[in-house]
């Protein structure tokens, strides 16, 4: 790890903590640009939706198909454990490892409440004839919901990963850790903002319409 | 989208199931209009950098380059229309999108004559980057004014999907970007691999492919205004084919071209002892990377270069300050350690590639796990950084700055 090889290191005497830390930034300033194309992939799914939002093909309308009280509760779970994976960055920052575990588990728990209610919405609609190949509509709001539960399902993955790294392979709350922390943080509230746009445009606009 | 449409059933673009197939091209020129800007800016570059260094001068209007790659890169985002103003979106959006086009062509202008001015009062030096880039200002020249004319919707109307159209973006993009692939292969190449590539080939291969271009696609103008489509099977109108067979000469002679390109190459191997770059500094340049020994040492510069100007290396001969000799002592460099997981999740990729074009499924989920995998197994490993001592950087430096003044000696003893 940088920190170590630097601290291992007894030559130089200015700045082996502004390294690390210029490191660090330089990390999550990258996955911030990352963040940032990553819009652009949702913009295009958005861009879907708001084209062929209306193309029914004579099947079924946002009002038909959308259950609010299911979508009320993956709203709620995905904006708690973006609140619980800011404990967990509190902790970290105090370099309370264990801390940090419990409110990883706890937010990855709240993400797995997510996850399993989309599959549950995604299963009744396709047992029930209403899957992606029914209509241009349905193809829109499969591919942009799809593609943001992709995204919480591989912060999930991250997020058991560094668990793992953390608790099992018993690495160090250092700088390498705290990036890996920070960039998975940046990107679970991302993918709650994402949502927020996905709860409004495709199911709160959908009912409407 | 598309992906899904084919393989597992969806309507974004379909005929059936309420698609809509404007929105693929929409689409695809919203992404692909910005792209051949990614195309163009990059040998932007490599021109403004061959074209000051043989005309032995200061590059014309730097912070007017700047800004004018700054306006190309944003009015690259709202042009993509002009690809199908037959769409039929109506005369207003056609206009917007038209003039945006046009408008373009006014910061591509200021880079045309900031390399013009570079060029005028400078000791300019014919090699063979510096021929492909002035093949390249007067083909893509012609090219850019082609686009405009294109731009304006009632003129694309007459020639959209026609050999005008197919003229002109090979216009742009030999005369611009395959031209200025070769500049920068002939200007870096002796950084890249310590020594120069001929010279006398490289000069046949820049006359082959300019006069074979302009051969092949002025005849494609012609045939477009008379009507001549793009990708038909064959053509049955006699009063074309004269026009034809000038193009297929044109394409015989780029052919030859590429030949003297190919030559080129092999030649420089099999005399690269005598085109060797000892100095790290063939063409008296400007910019960093030629205070550096052809190739680079593996850490690049062995201190932080001091920058104090646009063209470091310049300014550090102008005022005297170039080192001769090799330090006494350096810092150690601190230095990612090589890793495999690049080429192996690259391996994989590609067989996710080829199993998803076969539908071969259990291919391609096990080479999605053995991507993700890779990443995980190494995001696992913390042994990834080293020093270079400063000792190991000095012999290596020594050993470069020995080279240099040896060469000096035999230099001033020939002299």
């Amino acid at each position: 790890m940088p920190i170590d090889a630097a601290a291992a290191h007894g030559g130089h005497e200015h700045g082996h903590h502004d390294h690390a830390q210029e490191q660090m930034d330089t990390k999550v300033f990258g996955f911030w640009l990352y963040l940032m194309t990553d819009c652009i992939l949702f913009a295009t799914a958005f861009a879907g939706v708001a084209v062929n939002g209306h193309s029914y093909a004579g099947g079924p309308t946002g009002r038909d198909i959308f259950e609010l009280n299911g979508v009320a509760l993956e709203t709620a779970c995905l904006l708690i454990s973006s609140v619980t994976y800011g404990v967990a960055m509190l902790a970290a920052h105090r370099q309370n490892k264990s801390g940090v575990l419990l409110w990883l588990a706890i937010t990855a728990l709240f993400g797995l409440g997510f996850i399993g209610l989309e599959v549950k919405e995604f299963a009744h609609l396709v047992a029930i004839g209403d899957g992606p190949e029914r209509s241009a509509f349905l193809s829109s709001f499969f591919l942009l919901v799809a593609t943001h539960g992709c995204h919480v399902t591989a912060g999930l993955l991250w997020m058991s990963t560094l668990m793992f790294q953390l608790g099992v392979m018993k690495k160090p709350l250092n700088t390498t850790y705290m990036s890996r922390l920070t960039c998975l943080s940046l990107f679970w509230h991302f993918l709650d903002i994402v949502w927020i746009g996905v709860f409004t445009v495709v199911y709160l606009l959908g009912v409407t319409a | 989208m598309l992906t899904l449409d084919r393989y597992l059933g969806f309507h974004f673009f379909t005929n059936s199931g309420g698609g809509n197939q404007m929105m693929y091209v929409n689409l695809i020129w919203a992404w692909g209009h910005p792209e051949v800007y990614i195309l163009i800016l990059p040998v932007f570059g490599i021109f403004s950098e061959v074209v000051s260094t043989y005309s032995s001068k200061r590059l014309f209007a730097y912070t007017s380059m700047v800004y004018a790659t700054l306006a190309i890169a944003f009015l690259s985002f709202i042009v993509w229309l002009h690809h199908f103003f037959t769409m039929g979106s109506g005369a207003d959006v056609n206009a917007f999108f038209g003039i945006a086009t046009m408008v373009i062509s006014i910061p591509t202008g200021v880079k045309i004559y900031n390399w013009l001015w570079t060029m005028y009062g400078g000791r300019v030096r014919y090699e063979p980057a510096m021929l492909w880039t002035i093949g390249f200002m007067i083909t893509f020249t012609i090219g850019g004014m082609t686009g405009v004319m294109m731009a304006i919707p009632g003129i694309d109307f007459i020639v959209h999907n026609s050999l005008f159209l197919v003229a002109h973006f090979h216009n742009v993009i030999i005369g611009g970007v395959v031209f200025g692939s070769f500049a920068g292969l002939n200007y870096w190449f002796p950084k890249m691999f310590g020594f120069r590539l001929e010279k006398k080939w490289g000069t046949r291969a820049f006359w082959f492919w300019i006069t074979g271009f302009y051969f092949a696609f002025v005849p494609l103008y012609i045939l477009g205004f008379m009507g001549a489509t793009r990708r038909m099977e064959h053509y049955n109108d006699p009063a074309w084919v004269p026009f034809m067979w000038v193009a297929l000469f044109g394409a015989f002679l780029i052919m030859c071209g590429i030949a003297c390109n190919t030559l080129q190459i092999v030649v420089s191997i099999r005399d690269r002892a005598k085109l060797r770059d000892l100095t790290g500094d063939p063409w008296n340049g400007r910019t960093l990377e030629w205070a550096t020994s052809s190739p680079p040492p593996f850490y690049n510069f062995a201190t932080t270069p001091e920058v104090r100007d646009p063209e470091p290396l310049w300014d550090a001969k102008q005022r005297g300050t170039i080192e001769y000799q090799a330090r006494d002592h350096y810092e150690d460099i601190h230095m990612p350690k090589n890793t495999g997981a690049g080429f192996i999740i690259a391996v994989f990729a590609g067989f996710f590639g080829f199993a998803m074009i076969w539908y071969m499924w259990w291919l391609a989920i096990l080479s999605a796990i053995g991507i993700v995998l890779t990443l995980i197994i190494r995001t696992c490993n913390d042994d990834i950084d080293y020093y270079v001592t400063g000792e190991e950087i000095a012999s290596i430096e020594k050993a470069h700055f020995l080279q240099v003044t040896a060469l000096e000696t035999e230099k001033q003893h020939a002299d």
